[in-house]
């Protein structure tokens, strides 16, 4: 072990272990430990240097996005970006937000790799010392109808299988998302998730060993599930082209009844820590398992660590030290304690809660110690396993990746014959246009009872987190991938737009973004290009969008690269930034949803609406044209839109509020009128494509008659129409009763999505 | 003031707004893990509440490892005694499984809850229905006592949520009905979503003899304020949630609130 290895066994090293890694960064390696790398030494460096954990390519691009804000707390660089959202009753309370992909597990295992997704993200949270309070799932598909349907059927009910038995188990109120279909997704389906929860300013917990460690002994307890051999390779995995069913021993496996109470035990640990007053750092393990949660925990407090790889509960005797170490075996967590509290906090664990009982193998204990030497040292059945300076763990690689634009011009249709009733029909009868209630029907999102509006009453879910206050949290997350395929700087930039219209619309006030920039191999110039350019429109539109007074934009808090989006037969997916923004209404109450309240009410319209119609719903679903001109993003438009549309609902004089987006002005009124049931909208607009259906941002706005008396209408807000009786809508010389469509638009998803379960 | 204990299992994960939801009405609540029997033991509590969720992973089925826990012989002691005890859900599960109720002859299983029958569609769902009373249901309930004759919105959410009996018992279980599902008139259900399981006598409660214990598969801690009640609910409660005032959104109850209200009744709190 002590001789310097040269390129060629270093070669063979990779190809036997299944790096990822270069033959240069293997050498790298061995020059910092200055011998041949062990076994565990080579897996860890592999995670670490990993895309998924180095963000070695997109690191340089992300620092482009702006996240800072007076309300950051924490920004991007931990588990969870936090921000502060209330103060009830003298306690400062925080809100704590998490966002990424589980991209590949879920193409491969769709039930597996969806619930790990849950599992995983939730994880980011708590281990801030939150509750979560909320969860959320962006999801991209195939084409369900496409050549490849009967898969992407499959992936699609497995996917949402996974969410709801891991989320509900869990006790997580499901805050909704989107699903969006593209053939683009049929080799590489995406699965974004989004957690969020709140805690007291004073309680937020850290993802390091504080500097107490420095003079007191300090010890690492592991808890959880027994460690298996389960997603050994995960973060690799991730960090790859997507090739058949290759990878299926990377997905790991998900226990929703532990982690339900590991998560009581976890606040019983916690409670106990802060009432004894002493300083912890606190981490979930993720990517590369118990070898990435010791090794930073340590890191990022200045101190070395001995890890004793015999004392780690394990389900599966004789595994390999690198096995034991790297493993992303679900449903555990580190903490970072004095040696002193440990046998207290075993306790709870293993007797309070009783883990060794509920599931086999299964307790906390202590598998490390701190110390001040800089060393990462890993024993295992009395050998060495890893013996490194540890600051080069964490230290990470960055490549400048090469970049080369895509040519896409905006190809307009020839003739855009529109007869609009039979046109909105088609579209709220497409895949794309129909209702997904199917899907949230499996979900709960009433669990822990703080749920204000549910998934499809408004254009975003609002909670009530904070027990007692009237603060209202509302969520949502967005991104069109058929503005990301025609303009990647649009879909990044409307991805922003729409999430925050979608807040803004039930009255919240955007406080910060999370986002999840899923795309192709970054080693592909194009590829890289794209994600450069859905980067730059995210900047763009959030320096557009800040609404903390000042010049502050809204905050990228926290965040996601998932790269490699592609089969191995190199196609890669749409361009794929999915944002999702979180706005805060300070009275709940005001909360505004997108059902029609009461006959004989006007229908403002706010937006002008513009011939852009490239993407569009219209486009796509009534004249088959895939191409044309994406809307605009009117940064300082789209700003005093939601700033008069706010200004209305908080005067409580918005009876509803539907922002406009897919499909337009006539899908949005429809929409409306099919959420209410009993009522319906009258336009009185004219009855051309660009009025009833391009996707310029807006929003329709209910209001009382008399509201037009008192109130100045800004220019870019008008009268549309007007709500009248039946659930119907209609315009000069259209009319479509929606009455009768319901069922149909209700229904269409699950008749082609579970045709296979009888539906 | 009364008290009541709330159980939590390994898995369940409704025990926090079940506690609220009983404080809220006036009735002190303390949650107690599985394993805090000598507590529960010496608190001697007025009542007892089953929390929903999905304790012990629903490994085997649904709330039958639950209902063999020993603190579940505490519970089985104090209903005998008479004193309420409800399960939510999957509390009503473990009720079920505890022999507690229909309660023919207690300890002994008399009845399931099996998976949804719905068309299409088979697993878990979440939804609001329609519920009323049993006909001896107020009388005997102390669950139920505060409610009236008119239906109420409820939400659900489980995936085994079918009461069912052996057929030679089914001449008996009309007694039992704490609750069934109806339609927003409170007219016997259309089928499926109105009664959303397939549920026998669109049962969505069931008592034991004497009344004193509930295994419902609504979430009445889900609805207690006015608020949480969906914006298109049709009938009476959807529109005194579409057009209340601020004040009245936040102060009023919601429809859940009569099953705690209730309790608090039977309990003697004003």
């Amino acid at each position: 072990m002590s001789r310097m290895p040269d390129r060629e066994e270093l070669r063979k090293v990779i190809a036997s272990r299944g790096l990822a890694m270069t033959v240069e960064e293997a050498e790298k390696l061995s020059g910092y430990v200055d011998r041949m790398p062990t076994p565990l030494e080579f897996h860890l460096f592999d995670t670490m240097w990993s895309e998924h954990c180095s963000y070695k390519s997109s690191k340089p691009v992300l620092r482009t996005l702006p996240t800072d804000s007076p309300g950051v707390v924490i920004g991007p660089g931990e588990d969870a970006g936090v921000v502060s959202f209330c103060r009830h009753e003298g306690v400062e309370w925080d809100l704590v937000v998490a966002h990424e992909s589980h991209n590949h597990p879920s193409q491969v295992l769709p039930v597996e790799g969806a619930a790990t997704g849950v599992g995983g993200i939730v994880r980011d949270v708590y281990c801030m010392g939150a509750r979560v309070t909320g969860s959320m799932d962006l999801l991209r598909f195939g084409d369900p109808e496409g050549s490849k349907g009967e898969i992407t059927r499959g992936i699609v009910r497995g996917v949402v299988e996974g969410i709801w038995k891991y989320g509900n188990a869990l006790g997580v109120p499901n805050m909704g998302g989107d699903t969006e279909f593209h053939p683009g997704y049929d080799d590489n389906c995406l699965v974004n998730v989004v957690a969020f929860g709140v805690v007291p300013h004073d309680r937020i917990v850290h993802s390091f060993v504080p500097e107490e460690a420095h003079k007191e002994p300090y010890v690492l307890i592991l808890t959880g599930k027994p460690t298996d051999d389960t997603g050994f390779g995960g973060a690799t995995f991730a960090s790859a082209d997507l090739d058949g069913e290759q990878g299926m021993g990377s997905v790991q496996v998900a226990d929703p009844f532990l982690k339900r109470v590991l998560s009581e035990a976890n606040q019983a640990v916690l409670d106990m820590l802060f009432e004894k007053g002493v300083k912890f750092g606190f981490k979930d393990l993720g990517a590369g398992g118990i070898a990435c949660v010791t090794s930073e925990l340590a890191a990022h407090g200045g101190l070395g660590i001995d890890v004793d790889l015999d004392a780690v509960p394990v389900s599966i005797k004789n595994l390999p030290p690198e096995v034991i170490a790297c493993s992303e075996t679900q449903e555990r967590y580190g903490l970072a304690v004095p040696a002193s509290v440990a046998d207290d906090i075993l306790a709870v664990y293993n007797e309070k809660f009783e883990l060794p009982r509920l599931f086999p193998h299964c307790r906390a204990a202590v598998i490390g110690k701190f110390n001040s030497k800089p060393v990462y040292n890993v024993v295992c059945r009395g050998e060495n396993a890893a013996e490194t300076p540890i600051n080069y763990i964490t230290e990470g690689v960055v490549y400048q990746r090469e970049e080369s634009p895509v040519e896409t011009k905006a190809q307009e249709p020839a003739e855009r014959p529109c007869d609009p009733s039979s046109d909105l029909i088609k579209i709220l009868t497409s895949v794309s246009g129909c209702s997904r209630k199917h899907i949230w029907s499996y979900y709960d999102s009433e669990v822990q009872g703080v749920t204000r509006l549910r998934p499809g009453e408004a254009d975003s879910c609002v909670s009530v987190p904070v027990e007692g206050s009237r603060a209202g949290l509302a969520v949502s997350g967005d991104g069109n991938p058929w503005y990301g395929e025609l303009d990647p700087f649009l879909g990044g930039a409307h991805a922003v737009g729409e999430a925050v219209r979608n807040v803004v619309a039930t009255g919240a006030t955007p406080m910060c973004a999370t986002d999840c920039l899923n795309f192709g191999n970054p080693e592909d110039p194009e590829a890289f290009w794209q994600f450069k350019q859905a980067v730059a429109g995210i900047a763009s539109a959030c320096n557009a969008l800040g609404f903390s007074g000042g010049n502050y934009p809204l905050p990228i808090v926290s965040g996601n690269v998932s790269f490699y989006n592609q089969s191995t037969g190199g196609k890669a997916i749409p361009p794929s930034p999915i944002v999702a923004v979180f706005g805060k209404i300070h009275d709940h109450r005001k909360a505004t949803d997108i059902i029609l309240r009461k006959e004989g009410n006007l229908v403002l319209l706010i937006g002008t609406r513009k011939d852009e119609l490239g993407g569009s719903l219209f486009y796509r679903t009534c004249l088959k044209h895939r191409g044309g001109t994406v809307p605009v993003f009117r940064g300082s438009l789209e700003k005093k839109m939601a700033d008069w549309v706010l200004g209305v609902i908080h005067d409580t004089r918005a009876y509803s509020v539907h922002d406009i987006s897919g499909g337009g002005l006539a899908v949005a009124g429809a929409e409306m009128a099919l959420a209410s049931g009993k009522l319906g909208i009258e336009f009185s607009l004219d009855s051309n494509p660009v009025t009833l259906f391009s996707e310029t941002p807006g929003y329709l706005v209910e209001v009382d008659p008399r509201f037009v008396e008192d109130v100045t209408l800004p220019e870019f807000v008008s009268v549309a129409g007007k709500v009248c009786s039946g659930c119907k809508v209609s315009g000069n010389g259209w009319s479509v009763d929606l009455g009768s469509l319901r069922g149909e638009w209700s229904d269409k998803l699950a008749s082609i999505i579970w045709r296979e379960e009888g539906f | 003031m009364p008290r009541a204990a709330v159980i939590r299992f390994p898995g369940s994960n409704c025990e926090f707004e079940t506690a609220r939801a009983l404080k809220n009405s006036g009735v002190d609540a303390r949650i107690y893990n599985w394993n805090d029997i000598g507590k529960l033991s010496d608190a001697r509590a007025d009542a007892y509440v089953l929390p929903g969720g999905f304790s012990f992973q629903d490994r085997i089925r649904a709330g039958v490892i639950a209902a063999r826990e020993e603190i579940m012989d505490l519970v089985f002691e104090e209903a005998m005694n008479g004193k309420p005890v409800l399960g939510i859900c999957n509390g009503a599960q473990v009720l079920l499984e505890s022999g507690l109720v229909p309660g023919w002859k207690p300890g002994s299983v008399q009845g399931a809850l099996a998976g949804n029958l719905a068309p299409g569609r088979s697993g878990y769902l979440s939804g609001w229905i329609h519920l009323k009373a049993g006909p001896d249901a107020i009388q005997k309930c102390p669950w139920l006592c505060a409610m009236g004759t008119d239906s109420i919105p409820a939400p659900i959410a489980h995936a085994e949520g079918r009461f069912v009996f052996r057929e030679e018992d089914m001449g008996k279980v009309g007694g039992h009905i704490g609750l069934t599902y109806c339609g927003v008139d409170g007219s016997a259900p259309q089928g499926w979503p109105e009664n959303p399981n397939g549920s026998v006598l669109d049962i969505a409660g069931l008592m034991n003899s004497e009344g004193n214990v509930l295994a419902m598969m609504p979430h009445p801690e889900r609805s207690l304020h006015l608020w949480q009640v969906p914006p298109d609910t049709p009938g009476h409660w959807g529109d005194l949630r579409r057009n209340s005032s601020l004040k009245d959104l936040e102060e009023n109850p919601g429809p859940g609130a009569v099953i705690f209200k209730s309790l608090a009744k039977h309990l003697g709190v004003e």
